[in-house]
């Protein structure tokens, strides 16, 4: 029997939407993919058709939320906005559509967002590209080099271990992820700048971070 | 003109202090290097950086006040102190938010014209309010946390810019759907939790002094000192002063308040009344007529005696930020962040005092000297007694002399100046816990009277506002 892509893409989200009501409830450890594939109304090995492990599933409802994150970042930019300020809000808006997930979210950290095994994994590689894009056109509309694998390198390893602190961030509210954050922030953009200045002044210098 | 290693050496000078100590030496390095490194975080950093010089005068204060609680050794103490001397300045190293709390204490020279260079005083003054603001993504994603909705949905308006620096944060102006102009005061996060946590840190390093005669003077320092930053970092404590304040004045006395909106305040937020208005460099600048200068500066010393009075409080903050002289002719008085409350024991040496503060007899005054550093009242008079009175009868000369009382004498200031730096380097200032604030507060509010060059008949104002005391005064009129 051919499965029409709607069909697909209906049981896709039936998972979805039952891994996230059982990770909230019973937690991510004590779920098992039977109970997942229970709830979502499908067998058991067909669950594996749609996600080979639960941590996939994870990677796949974090993906879904850091779409949404970057949807209400591009609605309410400003346009007097720093670039400090984009680049805050649009980590900030993930951060806060990623809030549900937060407590389940460890396990794939290493998998989907580590700069160490980035590309191991294809939902990983494509979280990942996805928010690298949207950091590009921030850099872009802020008149900086959107095309600098280092740059973005290293805005990843600040990103991801932004997110690893949050993860575990015990402070009310994970008001101690925001200082994190506002200070990485800083920090990249001030590496940013002295980078571009580096380059305006040294013409074809191999200072080029994007040689 | 001094340089500002002139001024950092002048500050925590000590005239009889023994020859250097090994931590002596430290303490310089230390300080050396702690003048150069910025605060671990992104706004305090820029913060740091542009208040370099406010901060190495706050620190000089900050190492001057914890170096003060070992002076008292004994010699043979002296090496074992030394040990934990080190490991506090070591500890003061790694803290992160506490040194910026520190820091605040330098604010109070900024009140200081003609003392410290006019170009010091103009820097330290606009740090009040040019202190770089956090970017509004960061405010929203707070107000959010806080308020549970974004500015622009929870406000009718909020302007993305900050007018102000305030303590540990800073203030936006905004209106509330109900149409009222509010000033909305946003904490920088976490740094409350930091600073209560360096305090504990300082305070379990100091444990081992104990055993020291030295302990009690530090545990009720320390504790002092803990209750006046946990208000400080909290904006619901600071909210409910304010409010207690608020309900201290009435309409007629001109006196202003804001009102907050405890609907739209947290630990980390507070909204309260915008008051419109300047601050005293612009007041100043348009050259106002005498009588000006002094309706403001008698509605500021008529709202610190209605705090002290009917509210047993001390506003210890006064710094040129947050007085507003209002276009009506009203003085606001902002942040109730920085207040000490009298308990029962104090007040009721308060209570004591008033007599000599009235009647200005030197031997009451001397008799109430003694009682406040804990004395017999046949403790012999000695250089620290004669130099506490003098100091007093400079503080309360204004009030026991009668009639007008040029506040801008430059003599009557320097000599007042003087009496206190004299008592900060003979750590006379510590007798009781309450006294450091005690000294900034009658300083600060010296200072700004300096500043407004007031003439002012203190005596008819603090005997009316002395009344809501409920004291029995009956036969003070025999003395004056």
């Amino acid at each position: 029997m051919r499965i029409t892509r709607e069909a697909r893409q209906a049981t896709r989200r039936g998972i979805l939407d039952a891994a996230r009501r059982l990770f909230a409830e019973q937690g991510f450890e004590p779920t098992t993919t039977r109970d997942l594939a229970r709830t979502a109304g499908i067998a058991a090995g067909t669950l594996f058709n749609y996600f080979p492990t639960k941590e996939a599933i994870v990677t796949a409802l974090a993906s879904e939320a850091l779409a949404r994150g970057r949807s209400d970042f591009e609605g309410r930019r400003r346009e007097q906005a720093s670039l400090e300020e984009d680049l805050f809000a649009h980590v900030a808006a993930g951060l806060r559509r990623l809030r549900p997930l937060r407590k389940f979210l460890q396990p794939v950290l290493e998998a989907a967002f580590s700069p160490a095994s980035a590309g191991a994994d294809d939902a990983g590689a494509a979280l990942r590209s996805e928010h690298l894009e949207c950091v590009g056109r921030v850099l872009a509309a802020h008149g900086m080099d959107a095309s600098s694998p280092l740059a973005l390198q290293l805005y990843w390893t600040l990103y991801t271990g932004v997110l690893g602190f949050w993860v575990a961030d015990r402070s009310p509210k994970q008001e101690d992820t925001l200082a994190l954050l506002d200070q990485s922030i800083a920090m990249f953009a001030a590496w940013l700048r002295g980078s571009s200045s580096a380059v305006a002044g040294n013409g074809d210098h191999n200072t080029h971070p994007n040689p | 003109m001094p340089t500002v290693a002139q001024l950092l050496s002048a500050v925590p000078a000590e005239d009889d202090a023994p020859p250097a100590t090994p931590a002596d030496e430290k303490l310089r390095a230390l300080f050396a290097r702690l003048s150069l490194r910025p605060v671990p975080t992104g706004a305090l950093g820029r913060f740091w950086r542009l208040t370099g010089l406010h901060a190495k005068i706050g620190l000089a204060y900050g190492m001057h006040w914890l170096r003060g609680w070992f002076q008292n050794a004994e010699r043979q103490e002296r090496h074992r102190l030394d040990t934990h001397l080190n490991a506090a300045y070591r500890l003061l190293e790694t803290m992160g938010y506490l040194r910026g709390a520190v820091m605040k204490v330098g604010q109070t020279l900024a009140n200081f014209p003609d003392i410290v260079p006019a170009e010091f005083v103009d820097t330290l003054e606009r740090l009040h309010f040019d202190a770089p603001p956090m970017h509004y993504g960061l405010v929203r994603e707070l107000l959010h946390d806080e308020l549970g909705g974004d500015p622009e949905d929870v406000f009718d308006s909020f302007e993305t810019e900050a007018f102000a620096a305030a303590s540990l944060g800073q203030v936006h102006r905004a209106r509330l759907k109900t149409g009222e102009r509010v000033a909305v005061k946003v904490q920088y996060p976490g740094i409350a939790r930091t600073i209560r946590a360096d305090f504990r840190g300082l305070t379990a390093l100091l444990t081992p002094l104990r055993l020291s005669r030295e302990w009690e003077s530090v545990k009720s320092r320390l504790d002092f000192i803990r209750r006046a930053l946990e208000v400080e970092t909290d904006y619901e404590q600071e909210a409910r002063f304010q409010e207690r304040a608020r309900a201290l004045f009435r309409e007629d006395d001109g006196i202003v308040v804001p009102r907050v909106y405890s609907e739209f305040s947290t630990r980390r937020v507070l909204t309260m009344e915008y008051l419109e208005g300047s601050h005293v460099r612009e007041f100043l600048a348009g050259q106002p007529p005498q009588a000006a200068r002094n309706a403001y500066g008698e509605k500021l010393l008529r709202a610190w005696y209605r705090l002290f009075y009917a509210g047993r409080m001390n506003y210890i903050d006064i710094h040129p930020g947050n007085l507003v002289f209002m276009d009506d002719g009203r003085l606001g008085l902002l942040d109730f962040g920085c207040v000490i409350e009298h308990a029962d024991e104090e007040w009721e040496l308060m209570r004591i005092g008033d007599r000599p503060l009235t009647t200005g007899r030197r031997d009451e005054r001397i008799a109430f000297v003694k009682q406040w550093l804990g004395l017999p009242p046949d403790a012999p008079e000695d250089e620290s007694m004669r130099l506490l009175d003098e100091y007093a009868e400079s503080t309360w000369r204004p009030r026991f002399a009668g009639g007008e009382f040029d506040f801008g004498d430059p003599q009557e200031f320097r000599r007042a100046f003087d009496l206190v730096l004299q008592m900060m380097r003979k750590r006379y200032t510590r007798g009781r816990p309450v006294d450091a604030y005690i000294t900034r507060w009658d300083f600060a509010y010296r200072s700004m009277l300096y500043r407004l060059q007031a003439r002012i008949d203190v005596r008819p104002i603090a005997e009316e506002e002395v009344k809501a005391t409920g004291w029995d005064r009956s036969d003070y009129a025999l003395s004056i």
